[in-house]
């Protein structure tokens, strides 16, 4: 009796445990809200259910009662209080919105798995490699007219934000809208190490960037580092601009609209020769290839280099502030681009997308991505969140009795302690007050913002330019993670020393590099 | 006798109904195992079927039959992981056995057991390491610096000159013999466990016989040790094999651009596949992948289980 006992109640547990998935899974059927009113079950008075070809007018678009939104951790997470600023949304836009937000380090393998399960939410934020393949298989509703005829073209326009939206553009059709600009590196040199080593000069071209670091290295030290020679992602030449300029190891479009592949251009070649003259003079660090971001930071904090090309904006205020903290001199310059380079790099920014199942898109567009930078407090809100729980203007102290206690007097803004990470205040919710597409109207940041934080935001914003999205072709997805991996261990080993460039060329047409380049460039110029 | 008294009857006569309710408790028990089973280890071998077809994940799958495969056999990338895979897995099984051997042997030699214990605790503990971790180790100790513990090292010997360290994890010479250490570093001592348990179940008898017969302690070694230890190492040896293409986490945090030609395997392949072009990919390919992947790791099941077989007397591992 006893066994018997005990093998129903592991069965129990077992059926709970499995009760336990399948509850899961129907929750997030659930929030997956595309089944929802919005979708499955359309209500005629929630979505609209407009014929989505030809967009209504925008005084007689209906407003959504309910929509479903995927999103990743750039929006407030649970432990960041995301009910609260959901609540708050909710209030200001007047509708109900159902979130779905998967873990942030897998959120494209959800997207993923939500996409291939045919149960679309209404909105979801895309980086560009998957808003250009959704965009290409007709999972994106085209937004292109509400756009064109909407106010917030008008708003992005005054602030010269219209732009960063015109390049998400793919063949002239928007299906996404960007809620920021992409913001990329610009190239921070210790101060000390220009007095102490370089006569105080900073360098405007290559030449005398070069000078700089020769310099740098005579004084026992690297000059340069960076997590890779090349990036893993889109415009994968920001961390050593000084040593790529002109050269680009992927597909751009030239000025008359062809593709063409820069890996096999002379300007990558020359750009091969300058990284691999560079890291045999030891200017740049030993270790790129296996150096993570943090491994590059960490070793710009103990002062073991001098360059480092990294984030514009708020990543100055915390290289400055992790220097000072090890006790070295915090004062770092934001290099203009050098001649050779012309302008930084500011990738393509991840979009707001609609998808073509939204029964209601105009509505969507209108009411809650439009509604998203409307420069008041809508947009106050997607920029620092919910009063009272991410930042305050009351008097008080924070981290009192402690080395980082800070004072606020009545009326001063301030985030406040980062609930998940305590120790830290908020700075920002989804959109970076210093990359925003609109004006916010009574931005607090104006004057809280550090002054190396506005220096370096200003600084990239005025030399920058919008990398090429590159839109996806079925060659691309065959051929592009061979090619890729081809590319990317030729350019280590050509700067390392361990072959030379024609060596390297001729093993990438060996080993079908050019081929599949070739036929990517036509895909591409086919399209 | 009494036992297949009461057994027979119930083979032979009693219907269906009956005996399962008689072993109801066991049914009931067994069911939720089922089903789980079912749902989560054979459900999915449905997604086998992507391999013959293109499928991006949002079109329905187009038929493509063995064209996944055809280009998969084309693509040197391919064979390049095919061999780093079998190659990388093969060696390095054999190498942590042998290394766990010779570290059983000499742990058993120990004769003060407190000691012996804090050295099982230390060369234990690297297993519980995760990957990652272990991989920002092994890049600290093995830089090219003057930080890095083996070059500084080699510097101070003589070895190598300041100027010409070794960067060990971004060599394809030097790649694979580091990812070797690494991995006896970190799986040695876990791979002891088995051994010294065998160890530990040796007759004390055997030595002391040995002793009286004039043996000494690398006799005793030759002649009892490490007879007794032969079928535990062939076990340990087969059961391996049958896991060899599986190699993902180890190689994948070691990895980098430069070392690919030697280091990367199927697993990382199918990964960079996925989540390297730059565009959605082609899930039927990296399915045709994995399913191969898959049907090689069968093969080779069924080549221990008949190595099994004949090694332990017919007990097979499937």
């Amino acid at each position: 009796m006893k066994k018997k006992l005990i093998a129903m109640l592991l069965a129990a547990t077992m059926i709970f445990s499995l009760a336990g998935c399948g509850d899961k899974s129907n929750n997030d059927d659930n929030n997956g809200g595309s089944s929802t009113p919005t979708e499955s079950t359309p209500a005629p008075d929630s979505n609209g259910g407009q014929d989505e070809s030809t967009p209504a007018p925008a005084d007689e678009v209906e407003k959504p009662s309910e929509i479903t939104i995927l999103v990743d951790g750039t929006v407030f997470t649970e432990p960041n209080a995301q009910d609260k600023f959901i609540a708050k949304l909710e209030e200001l836009i007047g509708i109900k919105i159902n979130v779905i937000q998967p873990d942030h380090d897998a959120y494209y393998d959800n997207v993923g798995q939500i996409i291939a399960g045919g149960d679309w939410p209404d909105v979801m934020i895309l980086s560009s490699t998957y808003y250009s393949g959704y965009a290409a298989e007709g999972v994106l509703w085209d937004m292109t007219e509400a756009w064109e005829n909407s106010e917030l073209k008008q708003r992005q326009e005054a602030y010269d934000g219209a732009g960063v939206v015109e390049g998400v553009k793919i063949d002239g059709h928007l299906y996404g809208m960007p809620a920021a600009r992409g913001n990329g590196c610009v190239t921070y040199v210790k101060q000390a190490w220009i007095d102490q080593y370089n006569n105080g000069k900073v360098p405007t071209n290559y030449a005398e960037y070069s000078e700089m670091c020769a310099n740098f290295v005579a004084n026992g030290k690297y000059a340069v580092s960076a997590a890779g020679f090349i990036g893993s992602e889109a415009p994968y030449v920001n961390y050593l601009p000084e040593f790529y300029q002109d050269g680009y190891p992927s597909f751009y479009q030239k000025d008359d609209g062809t593709w063409v592949d820069g890996f096999t251009e002379d300007s990558m070649k020359e750009a091969l020769q300058r990284l691999a003259d560079a890291y045999a003079a030891g200017w740049i660090d030993p270790t790129t290839l296996t150096n993570g971001t943090k491994d590059c930071r960490n070793k710009f904090y103990s002062d073991d280099f001098g360059v480092f090309t990294y984030w514009a904006g708020t990543w100055a205020t915390n290289l400055k502030t992790n220097l000072e903290n090890n006790g070295l001199d915090s004062e770092l310059v934001a290099l203009p681009p050098i001649a050779e380079v012309g302008a930084y790099l500011d990738r393509i920014p991840p979009v707001w997308c609609i998808s073509s199942t939204c029964k209601n898109p105009e509505g969507v567009f209108k009411y809650f991505i439009e509604a998203m930078q409307d420069g008041g407090d809508v947009q106050f809100l997607w920029t620092y969140g919910v009063e009272g729980v991410h930042w305050s203007t009351a008097a008080e102290t924070l981290y009192e009795g402690t080395e980082t206690e800070k004072v606020y007097q009545e009326g001063e803004f301030h985030g406040l302690d980062n609930l998940e990470n305590p120790g830290t205040q908020y700075t920002k919710a989804h959109i970076d007050p210093a990359l925003a597409l609109v004006d916010l109207a009574n931005d607090p940041a104006d004057e809280s913002r550090a002054a190396e934080n506005l220096a370096s935001s200003t600084l990239f914003a005025q030399n920058s330019k919008l990398a090429v999205l590159v839109p996806t072709t079925d060659a691309m997805s065959q051929y592009n993670g061979d090619l890729t991996t081809l590319k990317n261990g030729l350019i280590a080993k050509v700067v390392m020393g361990e072959m030379t460039i024609d060596e390297a060329y001729a093993q990438y047409e060996a080993e079908h590099g050019a081929e599949w380049s070739q036929m990517i460039v036509d895909s591409l110029n086919n399209r | 006798m009494k036992n297949s008294k009461k057994t027979k009857p119930v083979k032979s006569h009693k219907p269906l109904g009956v005996r399962i309710n008689r072993y109801k408790g066991f049914y009931i028990m067994f069911l939720p195992v089922f089903v789980f089973a079912i749902i989560f280890c054979y459900l999915p071998m449905l997604g086998i079927r992507y391999a013959f077809t293109n499928y991006n994940g949002i079109k329905e799958p187009t038929f493509v039959a063995f064209a996944n495969f055809k280009r998969m056999f084309e693509m040197p990338g391919f064979w390049s992981a095919f061999t780093n895979t079998l190659q990388i897995s093969i060696i390095k099984l054999i190498l942590t056995t042998f290394i766990a051997v010779v570290v059983s042997i000499f742990l058993n030699e120990i004769f003060n057991l407190h000691f012996k214990k804090v050295v099982q605790t230390i060369i234990y503990l690297p297993h519980f390491l995760s990957w990652v971790v272990t991989a920002s180790l092994f890049s600290l100790i093995l830089a090219p610096t003057a930080q890095g513990l083996v070059n500084s090292f080699l510097v101070s010997i003589g070895a190598v000159q300041p100027d010409k360290m070794i960067y060990f994890l971004g060599s394809s010479k030097w790649w694979r013999g580091a990812y070797y250490i690494i991995n006896i570093w970190k799986e040695t001592g876990w791979q002891t466990v088995i051994f010294m348990a065998t160890l530990a179940g040796l007759n004390t008898e055997l030595y002391e016989a040995a002793s009286i017969d004039g043996a000494g302690r690398w006799g005793k070694m030759y002649y009892i040790t490490l007879p007794a230890l032969k079928n535990t190492i062939l076990t340990v040896l087969i059961l391996n094999l049958a896991k060899v293409m599986n190699l993902f986490e180890s190689a994948f945090v070691l990895q980098n651009d430069a070392v690919l030609d030697t280091a990367n395997v199927l697993e990382t392949y199918i990964y960079y596949q996925s989540f390297n072009s730059g565009a959605i990919p082609n899930y039927g390919y990296t399915t045709a992948v994995g399913l191969f992947k898959s049907l090689v790791g069968c093969v080779l099941v069924l080549i221990c289980n008949h190595l099994s077989k004949k090694v332990r007397e017919g007990r097979g591992i499937v």
